[in-house]
């Protein structure tokens, strides 16, 4: 091959709008890019003044698919600024609500996204006629997973229950053991879901590079909604830190920051949770992920595919044992629309949650009368967007020459799909140029 | 007998009447005035189960109601078209202008179906408090939670003040005055002041903030001063 270019512009089947750019002249790498078009957002700006009752509603706004996640990481920012107590059922439903998050993202990634590039179809379209069951059984799961999100917040998305200082209308016993029963039904299908991807699996990309993996991490649990920031490096640094791990930088191709922690990048995501807390994994979880040869640290990012349907399994088996816990000891009465007694007070706060895509930052600042005068969100997509550039930086040399610029195309293609990007979410930076 | 309703033919017995032949038939006639209880007596009142007597011959079509017009062979009926939708809205508008605009207190908020009903027909005069269950003392305002209720289109079934948070107006205010003063007084009467009302209003839009300005300006409504 004497000479390559590949200009993917815009990546589909990724939130938002990333490009690829390779440029080789004569077998020799000229330039790799992964650039990012997206407009910024400005949600920091305008949560400014705010009082702290509206900011987990708005800035659940900057994402769609994770608003449970920006919102419980929001409430926990107010939460540690203001002082407010949340009782350990309220901590448990959040956590239910997050894995139905969870489950939702994942499921809409692995089956709908990344499925496609597995058996060889541009979209999860024509999956409807070469493989009707095993798509309408991704497509209960996802129902299933909405159906967690609705009874605990409210609706699918955007949830409207999580206040700060716990829920303002919590499901009903019923509700919850209806849940449990659908989710326990679930795992026959889950089973088939895992072995019908293991089946596809040999697909994915043989690639590694080593890299920095973060992630919270939490003695007790599968790290999601506590716990402190560890590194597959070997660092513990408590979640009011954060910018220590984060080290946000600009880059003149992206209007998303990027971030550094102990190398040039690192990552964040399925992955980095299983790599971190691998241990804590729920037993049928830890089954499919042997089942995929899946153990820490892997430093194949394809593989962060494999570690989201992992987590969808963690996510089930997790939720019924929520449920029974929530339901032995009885769902604490709450008056009809209840809005918790709260002194606004001045203070920051920080708050940190694993979302689909990996660890979320928000960072606030309240004045005495509890409005926002500062605010900071650090979304998991930006997080990435470093790794993903290095990673092309390895890979695009190591495919010169043995394969076909379709093919080294779609190969980057499906490692931008890998990390699952939410590209507009990670967009915060605008570049001026004045001309003199 | 054979009557045609909406371009389907369907079998009747002598002396029934439209709306009933319609509803065995699974047609969709709102009505209001019509109830099990009157359903003999055929009140004919409320004027909202108008349908359309498609003419024969030369005559003219006529806008008739359906539950007191009884069937002929070879009746054509429409109950679907333009004119019978804004003949129908325009009587629900009649009937919303005499009617009681307080929502909160009212105890069929949250199952109303002439609420239902003004919604369905686009009507700008219904607030978000006749979708509302919280009614009287269960009302956010009543318990000195600031709810934008009052002054917000109807339409979204209530849904926050259902899950138990206040209303925050992302369905946008009314531009029925009316409605939108009464809903300003009623935020006066429970002690919220005017820069509260502005301030809740300003999450969705700046623009809603500039009509409830205007409108305080007005009819001067709610104390300037914030309250301590």
């Amino acid at each position: 091959m004497t000479n390559l270019n590949v200009n993917v512009e815009h990546v589909t089947r990724v939130e938002g709008h990333g490009n690829i750019l390779v440029d080789a002249k004569e077998g020799k790498l000229e330039r790799v890019m992964w650039e990012i078009p997206e407009a910024p957002r400005y949600f920091e700006a305008f949560v400014k003044g705010k009082p702290y009752t509206q900011l987990a509603q708005i800035t659940a706004r900057i994402c769609g698919i994770c608003s449970i996640g920006h919102a419980l990481t929001s409430l926990k920012a107010t939460e540690d600024a203001l002082d407010i107590e949340v009782s350990e059922q309220d901590v448990k439903l959040r956590e239910l609500a997050l894995h139905g998050e969870n489950m939702q993202s994942h499921v809409l990634h692995v089956g709908y996204l990344a499925l496609p590039d597995l058996v060889g179809e541009g979209s999860v379209i024509p999956l409807a006629t070469s493989h009707p069951e095993e798509l309408k059984k991704v497509i209960s799961l996802h129902k299933l997973a909405n159906e967690l999100s609705r009874v605990t917040c409210g609706r699918t998305t955007h949830p409207r229950r999580l206040i700060p200082g716990g829920f303002s209308k919590l499901p009903s016993p019923l509700e919850l053991e209806n849940m449990k029963t659908k989710l326990e039904g679930s795992v026959p299908v889950l089973h088939e879901v895992a072995s019908f991807v293991k089946g596809l699996s040999s697909a994915l990309p043989d690639f590694e590079r080593e890299t920095e993996f973060i992630s919270l991490t939490h003695d007790d649990e599968y790290a999601f909604y506590d716990g402190k920031i560890a590194s597959t490096d070997g660092d513990i640094t408590p979640v009011d830190d954060y910018l220590s791990v984060t080290n946000e930088y600009v880059v003149p191709q992206s209007t998303a920051k990027y971030t550094k922690n102990n190398r040039e990048s690192y990552m964040v995501g399925a992955l980095a949770r299983l790599n971190n807390n691998y241990d804590l994994l729920s037993p049928l979880a830890k089954e499919v992920a042997e089942d995929f040869g899946l153990s820490p640290v892997c430093h194949n990012p394809y593989m962060n595919t494999i570690a989201q349907l992992v987590e969808v399994v963690h996510s089930v088996e997790d939720s019924i044992n929520l449920i029974d816990d929530i339901l032995d000891k009885g769902i604490e009465e709450q008056g009809l629309n209840h809005q918790p007694d709260i002194e606004p007070k001045a203070g920051t706060g920080v708050g940190a949650v694993e979302v689909p895509r990996g660890i979320l930052f928000h960072e606030y600042t309240y004045d005495d009368e509890g409005r926002c005068t500062k605010a900071n969100c650090i979304i998991p997509t930006n997080q990435n967007h470093g790794n993903i550039q290095h990673d092309m930086e390895k890979m695009v040399p190591e495919l010169i020459g043995n394969k076909d610029e379709k093919k080294i195309e779609l190969t980057l293609e499906m490692l931008v799909r890998a990390y699952d990007p939410c590209i507009s979410c990670s967009t915060h930076y605008v570049d001026v140029n004045f001309i003199e | 007998m054979k009557i045609t309703i909406d371009g389907k033919e369907f079998s009747c017995k002598p002396g029934q009447k439209v709306y009933d032949v319609a509803e065995e038939n699974d047609i969709y006639i709102p009505t209001l005035c019509l109830n099990k209880l009157n359903h003999e007596e055929r009140p004919a009142g409320c004027r909202i189960c108008l349908v359309e007597l498609v003419g024969q011959g030369n005559a003219e079509p006529k806008l008739e109601s359906s539950c007191s017009l009884p069937v002929h062979d070879g009746m054509e009926i429409s109950t679907k078209n333009k004119v019978v939708y804004d003949e129908r809205r325009e009587v629900l508008e009649l009937l919303l202008s005499e009617h009681e605009q307080d929502c909160r207190n009212c105890g069929i908020s949250g199952d109303c179906y002439f609420a239902d009903l003004c919604f369905e027909y686009d009507i700008d005069g219904v607030s978000v408090c006749s979708e509302c269950p919280n009614r009287k003392d269960g009302c956010f305002l009543a318990r000195d939670i600031l709810c934008l209720g009052p002054v917000t289109h109807a339409g979204c079934n209530a849904f926050c003040t259902r899950n138990g948070d206040p209303c925050e107006s992302c369905f946008g205010v009314l531009s029925n005055k009316d409605v939108l003063v009464f809903g300003l007084e009623a935020f006066g009467e429970n002690g919220f002041t005017r820069d509260q009302v502005l301030e809740a209003a300003k999450v969705f839009s700046y623009e809603e903030v500039r009509v409830l300005e205007e409108l305080m300006d007005e009819y001067d409504l709610l104390n300037k001063e914030v309250s301590e």
